[in-house]
């Protein structure tokens, strides 16, 4: 019997409720080959882009994503701000770290939950959500918003934050910092963590290369690109933290480079709140946006998030065009799942943090 | 490091467009962006392997019309590569009829989904891809969706039943145009 099937996964329920499908010739247990299948959601997002004007777009592209749901206007708002010239004032580049960091926190929590769940061990699904909670009421209590912040805005942020949300922020990363620490000693030593994520859904440094990877999936692969560190945005010059890597580049390593990611995040964000620079948050003028083009890019918890902006000198984009991290990582999939057991599929989907809303936008 | 990209791009550059082809911006930061036109797809085919031979990336690539609303004709491709936190853009423009490019999936294979989505949303024609398959849209979809202008009134008009306007214009004499027919 050396017959393989084709065994046919999703598009509904692969780690995420979000649709791809994945046609998956298997022989016996063991997964022989990989097809995608992508498009259930596409949702014509970069068509609108164009109709809308600059400032309705802020708005658009914060829909693009819920997870990188601050990564989309921040990286967009870059863009314009590229073209136009507008200076961001010094406050505003902190305002807008923080919330980035807030958000990349509460996304890595998210996706480490998930991986305990597909690995059976629900408790320390509920207890990694439980953890993620404290960031989700921060961003309540900072920003009014659980998920999309609405904290940019073309020229800076919308919302400051005072010394008494200062002082709410900060409680709140100290309730984090040992339940972090907790959490990555479980993540690392449970044996049936363990069992279930070291050793697969491997990609080899070369393989992460070829198929320009990035992010926390490129950064366990040995790929230490950063764009905080390589083309520092926003205030992240000023900023003192390390980039994470690892060699290992299987499932595992993954989650823990995720989790230390999160400690790193709320150091940077203690940074920005003690260095936190007075003056105005944003520009008061409106900003003429010239023809032209410009390009801006910023790190998003998925990783490289790239915004091409072209204008026409009217005040709605010629071309509006973004790719999210996700977008190359799925191919990378085709490596991770080669030979792997039927029953981690859905472990190695869920390694790459997956976000199928945003890659078809 | 950004120096030593930067000659490499300008090296890459020059050996297929001759010296001063490559212009750079920067943005506050110091982040530097550089910017190449191509206005023959095929020298593309020269480009392409120079520029993975001094390890870019390929990071997206952006098809567009040159004027949004089709008053005149054309279309150009911008590819947005990563020389190690330089980012280089090169746009190419596309023969009229019909518009043509040859595929870099050789040099970088993650040109693949790209170009497919451009072909899907643009109608542009693709030579020499591996794997020339609908990307995101679905098969009886017609091609070049972003290529047409389709004004809200005119969707609004489709999605619009005879049920709307009787209730618009409830207690009244309906009008002619809006009893449906054509809906």
């Amino acid at each position: 019997m050396s017959a393989t099937y084709t065994l046919p996964v999703g598009p509904l329920h692969v780690a995420l409720e979000e649709p791809m499908y994945f046609d998956i010739r298997v022989d016996g247990e063991t997964v022989r080959s990989v097809e995608l299948s992508a498009g259930h959601v596409h949702r014509g997002i970069e068509a609108l882009a164009m109709r809308r004007n600059y400032f309705q777009n802020v708005t658009l592209t914060e829909r693009v994503c819920s997870l990188c749901s601050n990564s989309h206007p921040a990286t967009y708002c870059m863009a314009v701000e590229n073209l136009s010239g507008i200076p961001v004032p010094e406050r505003a580049k902190y305002l807008r770290v923080i919330a980035d960091e807030v958000k990349r926190i509460a996304s890595h929590l998210f996706n480490v939950g998930i991986m305990a769940h597909l690995t059976g061990f629900d408790s320390l699904f509920m207890h990694a959500m439980e953890v993620r909670e404290i960031m989700q009421d921060a961003k309540e209590g900072v920003y009014g918003n659980r998920m999309n912040l609405g904290q940019c805005i073309i020229g800076g942020c919308r919302r400051d934050i005072d010394d008494a949300t200062a002082e709410f922020l900060r409680g709140q990363l100290e309730q984090l910092k040992p339940q972090l620490a907790e959490l990555y000693g479980v993540f690392e030593r449970d044996p049936l963590i363990r069992t279930r994520t070291r050793g697969i859904g491997l990609l080899p440094r070369e393989e992460a290369v070829s198929r320009a990877v990035v992010g926390p999936v490129a950064r366990a692969s040995g790929v230490a690109y950063d764009v905080r560190r390589k083309a520092p945005y926003a205030a992240y010059a000023d900023l003192d933290f390390e980039v994470q890597t690892d060699t290992r580049g299987d499932v595992h390593s993954r989650a823990l480079l995720r989790l230390r990611e999160a400690v790193e995040s709320v150091k940077i964000i203690e940074q920005c709140l003690r260095q936190l620079p007075g003056g105005p948050i944003c520009t008061k003028e409106i900003p003429v946006i010239p023809a032209g083009e410009s390009v801006a890019r910023s790190e998003a918890p998925r990783g490289e998030v790239f915004y091409y902006l072209r204008a026409d000198g009217t005040d709605i984009p010629q071309r509006l065009k973004w790719r999210v991290p996700t977008y190359m990582n799925w191919e990378a999939l085709q490596v991770m799942m080669r030979d792997c057991q039927v029953a981690d599929i859905a472990l190695i989907v869920n390694s790459i943090d997956p976000c199928v809303s945003c890659t078809e936008r | 490091m950004n120096d030593i990209m930067k000659q490499s791009a300008e090296k890459a550059v020059a050996q297929v467009l001759g010296k001063g082809a490559l212009a750079w911006t920067a943005d506050v930061n110091g982040n530097a962006f550089g910017w190449v036109r191509l206005c023959d797809p095929r020298s593309l085919l020269d480009l392409a392997p120079l520029l993975a031979e001094i390890g870019a990336r390929l990071m997206t690539v952006t098809a567009y019309r040159n004027d949004k609303y089709g008053r005149e004709e054309g279309h150009e491709i911008a590819y947005h590569f990563d020389l190690d936190g330089v980012v280089l853009t090169v746009e190419v423009c596309l023969p009229d009829e019909p518009p043509k490019v040859p595929s870099i999936t050789p040099w970088f294979r993650n040109a693949d989904w790209n170009e497919r989505e451009f072909v899907e949303l643009y109608g542009i024609v693709l030579e020499d891809h591996p794997n020339p398959r609908r990307l995101f849209l679905a098969a009886d979809l017609d091609e070049a969706v972003l290529d047409r202008l389709v004004p809200l009134s005119t969707m609004m008009n489709g999605a619009s039943t005879s049920t709307l306007w009787e209730k618009v214009f409830a207690g009244k004499q309906l009008p002619d145009w809006a009893k449906g027919g054509n809906n």
